[in-house]
């Protein structure tokens, strides 16, 4: 029975993508509100997968009823999954694409990079400029400057976005605001400060650093680089470019980690793991260690966990280098995508332009996720606020991510520039050893470049 | 007085012995009762250290693990994929391995090498391969019936675990079968038996306890597997495994300890109690490459 | 001829299912394996480009391949050294000695072999636990803190963390099978023996061992085999490889290929080195280890 229902919605799709042919691409840009214009009066069944992450499964529930609601031709098949991966792949493999992912990158197991790699992400410039559903604004004009044009949405560099900005979360270093009033410390701004600060913890029993698992550097590095060399070392080091960390501003930052690891706790390599790095984020709740780099998502991944007296979230940005100097934060978020081997492109399009909807951005702050939406800074409960204020208060924000590349084997950059992190912090690697290993990876990357 | 010593470090062996014994015996016990303790905790208490007792017996993980994790409907369909893939692979595997152990038959070697090969395959690398064969049989069953049927199709499932396990059972029957002195089929010749009477009626029931055995060790192999659970059933019949990972940690969100655990003790305790039944039998079986009696 | 005939039947009904299943689910996947680790192919595209060998050169200079390629190594010659000798003891003394309560122990000890692979790295990680670990408290009461470890972060020692789970969980699996070997020998044997003033060492290593020797280089096989597949779980759910590599393993390094880096034919030739170099380990200890069996 399943099977049939699933027969017909194939076929549907079927005629809807030849139809969509037939139109041509005059069918997105006539799309001017009046939903019905570009669906037809077809039946679409989308598919929607969909990554299920901290803010749970009924989320995306309540928005497919909205959708559904608003448009009646329009029927959303939604399969979610904490291992999305291993479920959706298989079905891939067998030609099955969903018509949308709620996926970002830098999971694991990299199921959006090798579909970048692969070519198989379709172009999503046209969706800024449609028509957001039942409102009379355009996609572009709701969205935050600065979320469409990094490597993070324009993954070819090339100016066209491939990925549509979600949820964003914007990280930094995050400690117990109560722990610093209590001793009279002030949030160190720069470096210099930051080891003045670790000796003084030194002495209190607490040491100054700890972080959750390596893969947590990929902020915090890529905050450091935008303030050791500002956004030319950013897009150079992402870009894989020739010598681009052989530069000083790009060692002073690997210097920087290696001296953190002399202020951090030490059992944090222990713990570091998917298993137990929970252990890691406890060690600030019972005031062990002072700073972790990490996203405001951790408020509600450790709300049962017991604190300290008086515990109270702070966060902060990445410290400068000179006094004085750029802070940044940078931005965390997920994105959503359409595979090109999707069967209702359009109808997809067009969905996602209504998540930009009030309609929907209420849906989702309401499960806690926040989009780069103007004016949903504004919605958000006093504690979010701080967090998502940062940027008001003097921290630049820093987005993007490495250049897509055709697949090289054995060549990861994020093992050798993030993992190799535990390796330092246990002292088994010199800077000299990381930079060589970064520096050699990036060759490897490099021509593979698209 | 050169006796008492020898009985002194008779004593002292005995001690020894039984120190030793005692001490696994309390790695093992300890770390198994955590689990179940855990299974009872609450949610905020899995944050301190993991050795502490619980507050109180929190029932509401197993009603979360078993309602809102769908663990019970997993349950049945777990049962049904395991009993089908044991009953299959019994009704394969055991005629193939008197075969190959006691008759002389061309091409027999090269079978028996095939065997032992196959246990160097690893289900983590032929997962994806197998699905993408049952894709393309699906494609023309479509054209031929208008109706696919290999996917999410708990027989199909059962037959695929069945065959995997195929080389380690006929290895482990066969090493059995081999170890059986040729004076049974004699004497069933003797009376008239036929080959099918002889082995159904004669060699089987001998070779009960190491049937006991590839159940147990299968049961424990099916029960779970989980890769090619997920791969083939993408469903909504999912086993215990693959709905286990439902309840372990989503992406940045607080685990649900409780529940987790819970569901761990819903997969181990039928486990649990299959060894319990079975264990009698446990050493009578396993005669792998053992001496001839 | 027609019995003859009757007994060709009878051998072709019985093989011929089995041999059916096994090509079709077995042999015909492994065939594509080995076929896909001779293409670059990121796993989803229609292009999959033929590059011959080359996969298997490029591997051959994979310092992160060879890495995990010695990490398997040293857990399995590891796990299976340790666990036979613990294995072994322990079987000669549920079987020799009358022990009071042997059932007792013989069932208990049979316990982490069913334990499926997440409850044992739950397990264990709160075993090795920095802080709070069973094994730190331990030593702690014992006034014993130089034993202290980050048995989960010190990279020299994490591996071996590692095997100490995977022994801890194969021990009683094959004490039991070497029970029933040993409980297979006949006990004139230790009488003759005894009587002729061999203590207990020597009428072990004369008697028991050489008797039962056949049946530990068939248990070799099954530690070649089982070992790369649970260090490859137990990695997953515990270490997720770390820290930095230092707990990858085979088939781990094989998944982080075929998916998290989307070179899935270079995955797939490292399942192919992985399956031939089992395979031929396993003949090479078959062979060296193989002495004239011992009848009685």
């Amino acid at each position: 029975m399943k099977m049939k229902k699933y027969l017909l919605a194939l076929s549907l799709g079927l005629i809807l993508v030849l139809a969509a042919c037939g139109g041509s691409s005059d069918d997105s840009k006539k799309d001017d509100g009046d939903k019905d214009s570009s669906s037809g009066d077809k039946e679409v069944t989308l598919h929607l997968a969909a990554l299920e992450s901290a803010y749970g499964a009924d989320v995306w529930k309540n928005i497919i009823k909205a959708y559904e609601g608003i448009n009646e031709n329009v029927t959303v098949d939604l399969t979610i999954a904490k291992n999305l991966e291993e479920v959706i792949r298989p079905e891939m493999q067998a030609g099955n694409y969903p018509d949308i992912f709620m996926l970002a990158t830098s999971r694991e197991e990299a199921l959006t990079e090798t579909l970048i790699k692969e070519n198989g992400v379709e172009n999503l410039s046209d969706v800024l400029t449609m028509t957001v559903p039942g409102e009379e604004v355009q996609v572009q004009d709701k969205l935050l400057d600065g979320f469409t044009d990094t490597l993070a949405t324009n993954p070819y560099d090339d100016g066209e976005m491939y990925l549509a900005p979600m949820f964003y979360s914007p990280t930094g270093l995050f400690y117990n605001a109560a722990l610093f009033e209590e001793k009279g410390w002030e949030v160190p701004t720069t470096w210099d400060e930051m080891w003045e600060l670790g000796e003084k913890a030194d002495k209190e029993g607490i040491a100054l650093f700890t972080y959750p698992i390596a893969g947590y550097f990929d902020t915090l590095i890529g905050s450091l680089l935008y303030a050791s060399g500002g956004p030319e070392l950013f897009t150079s080091a992402m870009t894989y470019e020739e010598g681009a960390w052989q530069t000083d501003e790009a060692k002073r930052v690997l210097e920087t980690v290696e001296k953190l690891s002399e202020y951090t706790h030490p059992n944090t390599v222990a713990n570091a793991n998917p298993n137990d790095f929970t252990k890691n984020q406890q060690l600030v709740l019972d005031n062990e260690a002072l700073f972790m780099p990490n996203g405001s998502w951790v408020v509600d991944e450790m709300k049962e966990a017991p604190r300290a007296d008086g515990f109270e979230w702070g966060m902060t940005a990445v410290p400068a280098f000179e006094e004085g100097g750029d802070q940044y934060a940078f931005t965390f978020f997920e994105q959503i995508w359409i595979p090109k081997e999707a069967e209702n492109i359009d109808a997809a399009k067009e969905f996602i332009s209504f998540l930009y909807s009030d309609e929907a951005s209420d849906i989702f702050l309401e499960a806690g996720a926040v989009q780069p939406i103007e004016g949903n800074v504004d919605k958000l409960d006093e504690q979010k606020k701080l967090f998502y204020g940062i940027y008001e208060e003097g921290a630049l924000p820093a987005m993007g991510t490495f250049a897509s590349t055709d697949p090289v084997p054995g060549a990861s950059i994020s093992d050798e520039l993030y993992g190799k992190v535990d390796s330092i912090m246990s002292g088994k690697l010199t800077v000299e050893g990381w930079q060589k290993a970064i520096q050699e990876v990036s060759d490897k990357l490099r021509p593979a470049m698209k | 007085m050169k006796k008492s010593k020898g009985m002194r470090t008779e004593t002292l062996y005995k001690i020894f012995i039984y120190v030793t014994l005692i001490a696994l015996v309390i790695t093992i016990l300890i770390p198994v009762a955590w689990v179940f303790l855990a299974s009872i905790k609450e949610n905020k208490e899995f944050y301190g250290s993991p050795w502490t007792l619980p507050d109180g017996f929190y029932f509401q993980n197993f009603v979360e693990a078993f309602v809102d994790a769908k663990m019970g409907d997993y349950l049945l369909n777990s049962v049904i994929v395991t009993g089908l893939s044991l009953l299959i692979l019994l009704v394969v595997a055991l005629p193939s391995a008197y075969v190959l152990s006691r008759f002389e038959f061309r091409g027999r070697s090269l079978l028996n090498s095939f065997v032992k090969a196959g246990l160097f395959i690893n289900v983590s690398y032929i997962a994806v391969p197998i699905f993408l064969m049952l894709l393309d049989w699906d494609s023309v069953l479509k054209v031929m019936f208008g109706d696919g049927m290999l996917l999410n199709n708990r027989f199909i499932l059962a037959t695929i675990y069945a065959s995997t396990a195929l080389p380690f059972t006929i290895f482990l029957l066969s090493s059995y079968f081999q170890t059986l002195p040729s004076d049974f089929e004699e004497a069933a010749s003797i009376d008239g038996a036929g080959y099918y009477k002889t082995m159904i009626s004669i060699m089987f029931p001998i070779a009960m306890p190491s049937i006991v055995i590839v159940i147990l060790f299968n049961f424990l192999l099916f029960w779970n597997e989980y890769i090619l659970a997920l791969t083939l059933m993408p469903g909504d019949n999912k086993t215990l495994p693959v709905g286990l990972l439902n309840l372990m940690a989503a992406e940045r969100a607080a685990v649900n300890y409780g529940p987790m655990y819970a569901g761990m003790v819903i997969v181990m305790l039928p486990t649990l109690i299959l060894y319990i039944l079975v264990q009698k039998r446990l050493t009578q079986g396993m005669t792998v490459g053992g001496v001839k009696g | 001829m027609s019995k003859k005939r009757s007994r060709n039947i009878f051998i072709a009904i019985c093989v011929s299912p089995a041999v059916i299943l096994f090509t079709l689910f077995m042999v015909l996947p492994t065939i594509e394996v080995f076929r896909m680790s001779l293409y670059n192919w990121g796993g989803f595209s229609k292009t999959k480009e033929f590059v011959g060998f080359n996969n298997f050169k490029l591997l051959w200079n994979d310092m992160n391949f060879i890495q995990s390629f010695q990490n398997s190594v040293l857990l399995i010659v590891l796990v299976a050294i340790i666990t036979i000798i613990f294995a072994v003891f322990f079987a000669a003394v549920l079987t020799k000695e009358k022990v009071v309560g042997g059932n007792f122990f013989r069932v208990i000890f049979y316990i982490p072999n069913i334990l499926s692979i997440v409850v044992i790295a739950g397990i264990f990680s709160a075993v090795y636990d920095a802080k709070s670990g069973l094994l730190n408290s331990v030593f702690g009461v014992l006034k014993l803190d130089t034993f202290k470890q980050m048995w989960l972060g010190n990279q020299d020692i994490i591996i071996y963390s590692i095997a100490g789970a995977l022994i801890w969980q194969a021990i009683g699996y094959y004490m039991v099978m070497y029970m029933s070997s040993m409980a297979s020998i006949p006990e004139s044997y230790y009488e003759a023996a005894s009587l002729e003033g061999a203590g207990k060492f020597k009428q072990f290593t004369s008697i028991t061992l050489p008797l039962i020797w056949n049946n530990i280089r068939t248990t070799l096989t099954f530690y070649i085999i089982s070992t790369i597949n649970l260090s490859f779980l137990l990695v997953k759910a515990m270490t997720g490889g770390g820290p930095d590599g230092s707990t990858e393993v085979f088939l781990s390094y094989m998944y982080s290929q075929a998916y998290g880096n989307s070179t899935y034919g270079y995955g797939m030739a490292i399942g192919v080195v992985v399956f031939t170099f089992s395979f031929a380990l396993a003949a090479i200890v078959s062979r060296i280890t193989k002495r004239d069996v011992l009848e009685y």
